[in-house]
């Protein structure tokens, strides 16, 4: 994803409209949110009243993009997020550049980084709870945690039931240049789709990896999920089934291609446990259970 | 005809150039993200003086962020254009730059050789490793440049042959930091990336000494040898026998050429196109004195770098726009102008 | 005879003194014990086929070269123990084609000349010469137009202003030392006589030496004060035109014999069949 930083940072300015909204109302706090989770847990939470901007990547709940936003979470400005005089900012040391978290110290806005990562079930619920102690609002987070769990239960049962385990390649597709980003194994979309009941057939250390189309073909993947914004630039499941590595495979053949949206796959959060239901169907799809 | 000293044609650019860039960086410190009047900024020069905690937030966004970056953009406009200067001098070309000859690809990589490694090495000069660590990248591809085309069977007068070499050179670091972008873990690599395309949002108190230091002494080397300058704009001959130590010259306005350009490099990342028109606008006010040159350079240089900071700070308020973006789009169409015009010869 | 300035040799004249000067590219000798006496107020011309080591000769008079042996000595000064500089002083080399890319004006070129005599702004000095120098040829009209604009032969004049204006004035009462490198390529034949006229003119003052390679053997034939006539690097013949403007000479240098003609006015001609 590194190097796609300036291509896609300019990208997500240009079309991320959302620099020219405006916040009218009252607030007591003045809180600036830099991470798409924290983003989400907060408007679950209901503690969203305080919150006077975001980060771009921040796109769920819907309401969230009528609210002003302070840029790509990697390509911060201080001033800029100083502009909107926040008393309090949001962040997951996801940040960059480096020099702008320095300037904010030197600004002396104060920072929080919440101790829970979330980056499993287990954290995201330690996460949810921390934020509901922070915002007062432990009886919610209480409740969407055992949402989450029972969520969660449903899915693991019917992944037991359930005889294969199809294997599912996850792609961000044109976000630069027509380049198959693929999901490895190791993201939080990858143990989703374990969770889900399914393979991703690509190992690797990084969250995503640009793979040849060559290596799509030979993957063969059962399924294929497009991202939503790849989806929507080609239109159909027919455009995608002609794309060169992707039109040999069974997924292809079976039409087995769907679209899924990214902020549903990139982190725990509260919806976690619907999301993972969701792409059980997706699967599995035509699968009898034992 | 009475041949007039070569002073006076040129004496009226400067003190313009310099009204120019005082109102413009005036326009610089007021307007941003954050709009802060002059009162404020008043009330936050007296305070950063004598009670630098007493400041809010507004005045502490002027002292820590918005007054150090303006002068960083000046001290960088000026560095990279006399590196322009400098450069077109030295191979007798108007469409050169100093990132044309390795100099900002090669900077580039030594920062990013300090961003990836610096945590594995244990050298470290405190505020300065940085600076030197561009400084030996830059140096490293410039010498590079130069000592193929000193050595290799190309025409020791030919610059075609020169720039080609600098193409190469220039390939060959732009990749190793490509490369290093791409094997970095975070935090770094969000630094490499960021910055390969230009920006001044990094500029603090500290690069803006070592900036000044940089740039000051850059000048005042690089005007001792303005006339011998003026006498390479004939050929290494007619300098010769005209007096001057071509060898020594070259090796004096390379070394200028690094500090200078790695220097600036190293805090805002790879800006192109700044050492290409300035020289070339000066030329068209007035003319190839290289004396004049440089010391409206430095002037104009600043003027044009901190009219693109104020762009790229304001067009996409409140986020930016990294400043290589601005310069190139203005740039690029100006390189093609220079290309089709009739006024040089390449 | 000239008798201003300190006497370097009996009978007065200043000398370029060459002697056994020799000077290889890898083994090949470019200039093979070459020995000559090249004496001030007079238009001393340097001919021969190409490769004979014309311009490797002239580069080393100028000092540019280092020879690999011999010594050349300006008024007994060895060249060799002169910086660039203190040779800047009191020699000038005129090139064949000298490529600016960037727009200067006339005067600025010219002013280029003075260099090697002011550190900082020019002196009055230095802008009498400049003056003197443009009118000399004829490029005062021009002194602030653009370089760049002018035809061929006018960028030439510029360059012929220029390299005198930097030896204009004699430094110390010591010779001054002019060199030209077939500067002539460029011009139509109107501007070449006018050239040779006014080399000539500048010898009558005396101080002056003067060494120039030259292609057109009827331009050394007609403006020639002493040749010398150069074949492999080696000197052939060397003295007054009659001594080495012979068909001998010519067949063994050129390869071809010429026809000798003399013009009413006495004037020699090479016509080639």
């Amino acid at each position: 994803m590194n190097r796609y930083l300036p291509i896609a940072s300019l990208t997500l300015m240009l079309f991320g409209c959302r620099f020219k909204n405006e916040d009218r109302r009252e607030h007591q706090q003045r809180i600036v949110c830099l991470s798409k989770q924290y983003s989400e847990i907060l408007y679950a939470l209901g503690a969203e009243r305080d919150l006077v901007a975001v980060d771009l990547s921040s796109t769920y709940p819907p309401e969230i993009k009528s609210l002003p936003t302070v840029g790509y979470h990697r390509a911060l400005s201080a001033e800029g997020i100083a502009s909107v005089k926040p008393t309090l900012i949001l962040h997951d040391n996801n940040v960059g550049p480096e020099h702008v978290m320095r300037q904010l110290e030197e600004l002396k806005i104060p920072m929080k980084v919440f101790d829970a990562k979330g980056v499993d079930i287990p954290t995201a619920k330690e996460l949810v709870s921390e934020m509901g102690r922070y915002f007062h609002r432990e009886a919610r987070a209480e409740s969407l945690n055992q949402k989450l769990d029972l969520d969660m239960g449903k899915a693991f049962a019917r992944t037991h039931a359930y005889s294969t385990k199809p294997k599912v390649l996850v792609i961000h597709f044109g976000r630069a240049m027509n380049t198959y980003l693929t999901i490895t194994r190791a993201s939080t979309a990858g143990k989703m789709i374990e969770w889900a009941g399914g393979q991703i057939p690509i190992p690797g250390e990084r969250g995503m990896i640009q793979l040849s189309p060559e290596v799509i073909a030979s993957a063969d993947p059962d399924v294929i999920l497009l991202t939503d914004f790849g989806y929507d630039r080609l239109g159909s499941p027919e455009q995608v089934t002609t794309l060169p590595g992707v039109d040999t495979t069974r997924a292809a053949k079976k039409r087995r291609i769907h679209r899924v949206e990214e902020h549903d796959l990139v982190y725990i959060g509260p919806r976690t446990g619907e999301n993972v239901l969701k792409l059980q169907e997706l699967i599995h799809a035509g699968e009898a259970t034992r | 005809m009475p041949a007039k000293p070569l002073a006076s044609p040129y004496a009226g650019i400067i003190p313009i150039l310099t009204i120019a860039l005082v109102v413009i960086a005036a326009f610089s410190i007021r307007f941003g993200a954050v709009a802060i009047d002059f009162n404020e900024i008043a009330s936050a020069v007296a305070k950063g003086w004598s009670a630098p905690d007493s400041l809010d937030l507004v005045e502490r966004i002027f002292v820590e962020i918005r007054l150090p970056r303006a002068l960083a953009c000046i001290f960088v406009g000026a560095s990279l254009a006399m590196g322009g200067v400098l450069m077109q001098a030295l191979f007798r070309n108007p469409i050169v730059e100093p990132g044309l000859v390795g100099t900002s690809s090669g900077a580039a990589f030594g920062a990013s050789l300090y961003f990836v490694l610096g945590a594995v090495l244990k050298f470290h000069a405190g505020p300065w490793t940085l600076p030197i660590a561009a400084c030996l990248g830059g140096g490293a591809a410039t010498a590079c440049v130069f000592l193929i085309s000193e050595t290799a069977a190309v025409n020791r007068e030919s610059t075609t042959g020169l720039l080609l070499i600098g193409i190469a050179v220039n390939a060959l670091f732009l990749s190793g930091v490509g490369f290093l972008s791409y094997i970095a873990r975070d935090p770094q690599a969000r630094s490499i990336t960021f910055w390969s395309l230009g920006t001044l949002s990094g500029a603090n108190w500290r690069a803006v000494l070592v900036l000044g230091i940089a740039t000051t002494v850059g000048l005042v080397i690089a005007l001792r040898y303005a006339r011998q300058l003026n006498a390479l704009m004939m050929g290494e001959d007619e300098a010769l026998y005209l007096g001057v130590h071509v060898g020594r010259l070259k090796l004096a306005i390379i070394a200028v050429n690094v500090m200078i350009v790695a220097v600036a490099t190293s805090i805002t990342g790879i800006i192109s196109f700044v050492g290409l028109i300035v020289p070339h606008l000066l030329r068209l006010m007035r003319g190839s004195d290289n004396r004049f040159l440089l010391i409206g350079s430095v002037f104009l240089g600043a003027i044009l770098l901190t009219l693109a900071d104020i762009v790229a700070r304001l067009v996409l308020k409140p986020a930016e726009l990294p400043i290589g973006i601005v310069t190139s789009a203005v740039g690029a169409p100006v390189f093609i102008m220079l290309l089709r015009s009739r006024r040089y010869r390449f | 005879m000239q008798v201003d300035g300190p006497k370097i040799r009996q009978g007065g004249t200043r000398m370029l003194c060459v002697d056994q000067v020799t000077h290889r590219a890898g083994k090949k000798p470019l200039v093979d014990r070459v020995s000559a006496n090249f004496e001030s107020g007079q238009l001393n011309l340097v001919i021969g086929p190409n490769g004979a080591g014309k311009s490797t000769l002239i580069k080393l008079l100028s000092g540019q070269l280092r020879a690999e042996a011999g010594t050349i000595a300006y008024d007994s000064m060895d060249v060799r123990s002169m910086t660039y500089r203190e040779l800047a002083k009191i020699r000038a080399v005129l090139s064949q084609n000298i490529e600016i890319s960037f727009p200067l004006r006339v005067w600025e070129v010219v002013m280029m000349g003075r260099y090697p005599h002011f550190v900082g702004r020019p002196g009055a000095a230095d802008e009498r010469a400049c003056e003197e120098v443009m009118r000399f040829f004829d490029v005062s009209d021009m002194a602030d137009r653009d370089y760049l604009t002018l035809s061929g032969g006018e960028k030439q004049r510029v360059h012929f202003a220029r390299v005198l204006a930097q030896i204009w004035f004699s430094v110390s009462g010591k010779s001054r030392y002019l060199f030209l490198d077939e500067p002539l390529t460029f011009l139509d034949i109107y501007y070449q006589f006018e050239f040779m006229g006014k080399l000539q003119e500048l010898l009558k003052v005396g101080d002056l030496v003067v060494v120039g390679v030259v292609h057109d053997l009827n331009l050394a034939a007609r403006f020639a004060d002493s040749i010398l006539l150069l074949h492999q690097g080696k000197v052939l013949a060397c003295g007054s035109k009659a001594e080495v403007l012979t068909r001998e000479n010519i067949q063994t240098a050129f390869r071809l014999e010429p026809a000798l003609l003399r013009t009413d006015d006495g004037t020699m001609h090479l016509v080639f069949e």
